[in-house]
């Protein structure tokens, strides 16, 4: 027998799932594009945007569902977790439109080695794509994983960047600099995400 | 699901002559009207009757005298019948009501095993009986015993004929007093008997005075356990162990003599005895049932909750 | 199903001693031969607001007339088990049933103010048919407990009036009142706003909750918000069982059995 509030929640469940297959396009493009040397910004704008809009109407949802429906236990905990995750990933889509905006400024980058940004990418990209399928199937083990991930990439962050310092290209140390940084809190939301998914599952706030 | 056009087919299947089934109403509501009429019809004529036929007989000395002699111009009145039947009801009353109510809170509260069962089917049996029979008994248990008609026997006698009736209605009286109301006062701590007593017996108020109004009218016109036990007599009570007038006692001989002053004087008996019982009952039920407003706000608390 | 239920244990947080006013051990009950309350144990913290909830037929009322000795008053009842009270148990041989009923009050669903007599009758009941005879102790408690029902502003002007005369929710907070009377220390409230309006049932809710100050409250409700509204603590029952106890926020946001969390989102059949 279906709830009254079954609809609304497939309907959140919907809005959902296009979040998250607009923030792994989005970070991929953004990342591909700027190891690339291509310009995206255009398009990563038009996702973001699509991003911030989906983003208003999930907070729409759940407070309409919460006032009218007065939702308990798990419907209650995925409904919170649905509105902090898809502000989770409006901050990838914003982050990643400030990656391609650090192409579109500072122009022509094919002269910087890239090599820390290159190794980081991959990180971020898989991370991204494992917050996506941890939310998407709630999985307690890939909300752990991308915890410990995070972690890595906290290192990896605070080791590489004051590292620029010795770089001798103004430029290309400022546009790594920005990269790695917008990189870094790609991966803190990702991790926020499994936090949520964690709170779905088991109940626990986790507090930062 | 219903859908639109299925619901528009079965809306044909509905007879919509509207105009017969208004006709058959009204022609039910007369036809119902008329039973009403019918039933109604021989109380009116009864007391028209008695009224016409006995208000020639109806004056103070009437109520006040002892009877004359038979046949004489003076035929007096029936006064000692007239005290002998209220302090009849009176002792009666005394006798039955108490054990009567007392029963029907047995048979109510405490009453729903075997025990209660027989005393209930003995109570039931005892209520049909003819009461004839009941008026021989108490000649014999307490004429013969002691000697003489006396108004002890025959209250004795009303008073065995009234308690089925006070103990089935006050039985069905308590037993409509909702089960919530004793809770209500179980649950204050308050002690059963207590509960009984208090709560569910006020409540239970105007059944159990209608009950007892009802034993009261049926004895009051009882003649034939009267033949038995008091005998009657022609003088004012002096002694409760000796015979005592009545009016159903009365009026039945009265009514038996040859002489036309004699059944004047009959039907003017039974026009006072209809007065009796029913000032009795509008008497009694605008003193205990009338307190307050209280009908008032039943009707309200009826309306409101039907 | 049932085999994979595991029975919660209750979860005590504070390192303090909490003080349980009421405690229930292994209640088991039936009457007419079905078996409605099945070993059910259960503590009640004082000064606090219990919910019970539930499907219908569940247990939850049953339950909640063992703990003031009401259960036996039902035909062919049945009852095994430990009541303490202060840790002393009710339903001891050297325990009067009478006595304790007047620790414990009980509101029942449906409002039932004695029909035949006043508002003041219907408050000060408990006490005369308890013996208590100065005019001005009754006259005190009366306006003290009206007062605490959140009823005296309404009646003040005429004590008099029929108890039936006043509106539902009146009417409930007068039985709420003729409870108080008699100085439980205990109250329990059988779905005591579930046949009133909106309002009604908003005024109950604040009066439960003043009244939490100083009694210990238990209240069987089938309205889950109002479990969510009014209690600290809620016990989930099913089918004669008790499911999950817990403090109110963790059985409605993270409830531990997967019964109590179908029941509470509205997923039962």
């Amino acid at each position: 027998m279906t709830r009254l509030i079954d609809p609304h929640l497939s309907n959140l469940s919907e809005m959902m799932k296009q979040m998250c297959d607009l923030s792994v396009r989005c970070t991929n493009l953004a990342i591909d594009a700027y190891l690339g040397g291509q310009n995206a910004r255009k398009e990563v704008h038009t996702l973001s945007s699509q991003m911030m809009d989906l983003y208003d109407k999930v907070g729409e949802l759940t407070f309409d569902m919460i006032l009218r429906y007065q939702p308990v236990a798990s419907d209650f905990r995925l409904i919170r977790s649905s509105l902090e995750i898809s502000y989770g990933f409006t901050r990838l889509g914003r982050y990643a439109y400030d990656i391609t905006l650090v192409r579109d400024t500072f122009g022509d980058l094919s002269d910087c080695k890239n090599e820390v940004i290159y190794t980081l990418s991959g990180e971020i990209k898989q991370m991204v794509r494992l917050a996506v399928e941890c939310f998407a199937t709630l999985d307690l083990e890939k909300a752990k994983e991308l915890r410990t991930d995070e972690d890595l990439v906290d290192k990896y962050y605070n080791k590489h960047l004051p590292m620029l310092i010795t770089l001798n290209n103004v430029k290309c140390a400022l546009a790594d600099a920005l990269v790695l940084r917008y990189m870094e809190r790609m991966a803190d939301h990702a991790a926020f995400v499994g936090d949520s998914v964690s709170y779905i599952v088991t109940g626990a706030r986790t507090y930062h | 699901m219903i859908t639109v056009e299925q619901r528009t087919e079965f809306r044909k299947h509905f007879r919509y002559n509207v105009g017969r089934r208004l006709v058959l109403d009204k022609i039910v509501k007369c036809m119902v009207f008329v039973c009403v009429l019918v039933a109604i019809v021989p109380l009116i004529a009864i007391l028209v009757n008695v009224f016409s036929n006995g208000a020639s007989a109806l004056s103070w000395e009437f109520l006040t005298q002892v009877p004359g002699a038979v046949g004489s111009d003076d035929p007096g009145g029936i006064g000692p019948a007239i005290q002998g039947t209220l302090v009849l009801i009176g002792l009666s009353s005394l006798i039955g009501v108490p054990v009567g109510v007392m029963g029907g809170i047995f048979l109510s509260e405490y009453g729903n095993n075997r025990y209660g069962r027989t005393v209930r089917f003995f109570n039931d049996v005892l209520a049909e009986f003819p009461t004839i029979v009941i008026g021989v008994f108490t000649f014999v248990l307490i004429v013969l015993t002691f000697g003489d008609f006396s108004v002890w026997a025959g209250s004795f006698a009303l008073s065995i004929i009234m308690l089925p009736i006070i103990m089935r209605t006050t039985e069905e009286s308590l037993k409509l007093v909702p089960v919530t109301y004793r809770e209500a006062g179980y649950a204050l701590g308050i002690r059963r008997w207590k509960v009984v007593f208090t709560i569910v017996l006020s409540s239970a108020r105007s059944g159990l005075i209608t009950g007892i109004l009802l034993s009261v009218a049926r004895i009051a016109g009882e003649t034939a356990p009267l033949v038995f036990t008091i005998l009657g007599s022609s003088q004012f009570i002096q002694d409760f162990s000796g015979p005592v007038d009545a009016l159903p006692l009365r009026i039945w001989r009265l009514s038996s003599l040859p002489y036309d002053s004699a059944v004047a004087q009959g039907w003017g008996g039974a026009f006072i005895l209809i007065i009796i019982v029913l000032s009795i009952n509008i008497g009694v039920r605008y003193l205990f049932l009338h307190k307050k407003g209280q009908t008032l706000i039943k009707f309200k608390k009826l309306g409101s909750i039907s | 199903m049932m085999e994979t239920m595991t029975k919660v244990p209750l979860k005590d947080n504070s390192t303090e001693d909490i003080k349980y006013k009421l405690i229930a051990e292994n209640i088991s009950a039936s009457y007419d031969g079905i078996v409605t309350v099945k070993n059910v144990s259960m503590k009640f913290r004082d000064r606090a607001v219990t919910a019970l909830i539930g499907p219908s037929g569940c247990g939850k009322t049953t339950f909640l007339r063992c703990l003031n000795r009401m259960h036996e008053l039902t035909k062919n009842a049945t009852l095994t088990g430990k009541v303490l009270l202060d840790g002393e148990d009710l339903y001891s041989n050297k325990v009067d049933p009478i006595i304790n009923r007047r620790k414990i009050g009980m509101v029942f669903q449906k409002p039932n103010p004695f029909p035949t007599m006043s508002i003041y009758d219907n408050v000060a009941c408990g006490l005369k048919l308890n013996g208590v005879k100065d005019k001005k102790i009754i006259d005190e408690v009366v306006e003290g407990c009206l007062k605490m029902a959140s009823l005296w502003n309404e009646v003040k002007g005429d004590l008099k009036k029929p108890g039936m005369s006043l509106s539902g929710g009146q009417q409930q907070r007068l039985c709420i009142a003729r409870a108080l009377a008699i100085q439980p220390e205990v109250l329990l409230m059988d779905e005591p706003a579930s046949a009133l309006d909106p309002i009604a049932t908003q005024k109950i809710e604040e009066m439960i909750q003043e009244l939490k100050k100083e009694y210990t409250i238990i209240i069987v409700t089938h309205n889950m918000q109002q479990a969510t509204r009014v209690s600290d603590y809620t016990g989930f029952m099913y089918l004669g069982d008790l499911v999950e106890f817990g403090e109110t926020k963790q059985i409605f946001e993270n409830p531990r059995n997967e019964i109590t969390a179908k029941y509470v989102q509205g997923q039962f059949g």
